[in-house]
């Protein structure tokens, strides 16, 4: 016990937070640091985040122009898959992709277009990207949102390997691989 | 920090059957509901990290560092965002006890156990986070 009265303010002194206080030999588990003030960064990545069967994907929110709910498409004779059909989005013809083939997540695309077309899924859900060719429709089960990445949280992948592969964003709730676009309807 | 020095402004919580307390400039915020990330091969005193805005950050249990009791029946347990220095980690305790103000006159220095510095008239310790937290 310290009895002098100065002794309470050298206890203040340790109690009040100061931003160069020590933090050596605390275990060190993950990185956390106080984040500078953190401005709504200009290097920051916009991603949204979409579902294609059950697994997550993001695309860069840029290349979004919008999001439909997903529609009866009108079928393009012989189309050959990816192409599941095209859409009239406001007199322009925007073709339809289905990415879960291009991914490898599916061997049939459902059938979207055509008299024989099911009825489309509540959460699905139609992303117009633009392209260097136009713009064009990615069919997706369900959109999450859109979540704000430091690039910096984004797991590249090894180069060479990459396809349409931007990283690998982990999050608590699970992770979400980011590709791009225009990989997608290649 | 109080403007004039003389007094301190806690962040009190709940750790079993008694109140402790950090500087309130150290809190960033109270998350409610927090479902730790397990980490392999940590003291067991951490419970794992979460992801806060995009940083991880370490989840330390403070019922399992601090003498604890039973805590109070009406125990809402949260997770404190703190600050020690330039790093953040996450305070789990019982339950949320507000912010009170405190001048010199009534915090007594000294205290039981480890990482406490001091006691307050109304029986409010003051925790040293980085002393309970380094070398363990």
């Amino acid at each position: 016990m310290i009895a002098d009265p100065g002794s309470v303010e050298a206890l203040l002194a340790r109690f009040r937070y100061r931003p160069d206080e020590e933090t050596a030999g605390m275990v060190d588990l993950a990185a956390s640091p106080v984040e500078p003030e953190r401005r709504p960064g200009a290097e920051d990545l916009q991603l949204l985040t979409f579902g294609l069967g059950a697994a997550e994907y993001a695309v860069a929110l840029g290349t979004v122009t919008e999001i439909l709910r997903a529609r009866p498409l009108t079928e393009v004779p012989r189309a050959r898959p990816p192409l599941l059909g095209v859409l009239n989005l406001r007199g322009v013809i925007t073709p339809v992709y289905d990415p879960a083939l291009r991914l490898g997540l599916a061997t049939a695309p459902p059938v979207c277009a055509g008299p024989d077309c099911e009825r489309p899924p509540r959460a699905a859900r139609i992303l117009v990207v633009r392209t260097g060719l136009g713009p064009a429709g990615l069919w997706v089960s369900r959109v999450r949102g859109v979540q704000r990445v430091r690039p910096a949280a984004l797991e590249r992948p090894a180069s060479g390997l990459t396809g349409g592969v931007i990283g690998v964003l982990q999050t608590v709730e699970g992770g979400c691989t980011v590709v791009d676009p225009e990989w997608l309807l290649r | 920090m109080s403007a004039d020095g003389s007094g301190v402004d806690v962040c009190a919580f709940w750790v079993g059957d008694a109140v402790y307390g950090i500087d309130v400039a150290r809190v960033d915020e109270v998350l409610p509901r927090v479902v730790p990330l397990p980490v392999a091969d940590a003291p067991e005193y951490i419970e794992g990290v979460v992801h806060v805005h995009g940083t991880a950050v370490p989840i330390v249990d403070l019922r399992r560092l601090l003498p604890a009791g039973s805590p109070p029946r009406s125990a809402k347990p949260k997770v404190i965002l703190a600050r020690i220095g330039r790093r953040r980690v996450g305070l789990r305790v019982d339950a949320m006890a507000g912010v009170r103000r405190y001048t010199v006159a009534e915090i007594r220095p000294g205290g039981a156990a480890k990482g406490v510095l001091g006691v307050t008239s109304d029986d409010c310790r003051l925790l040293d986070l980085h002393g309970l937290l380094a070398n363990r």
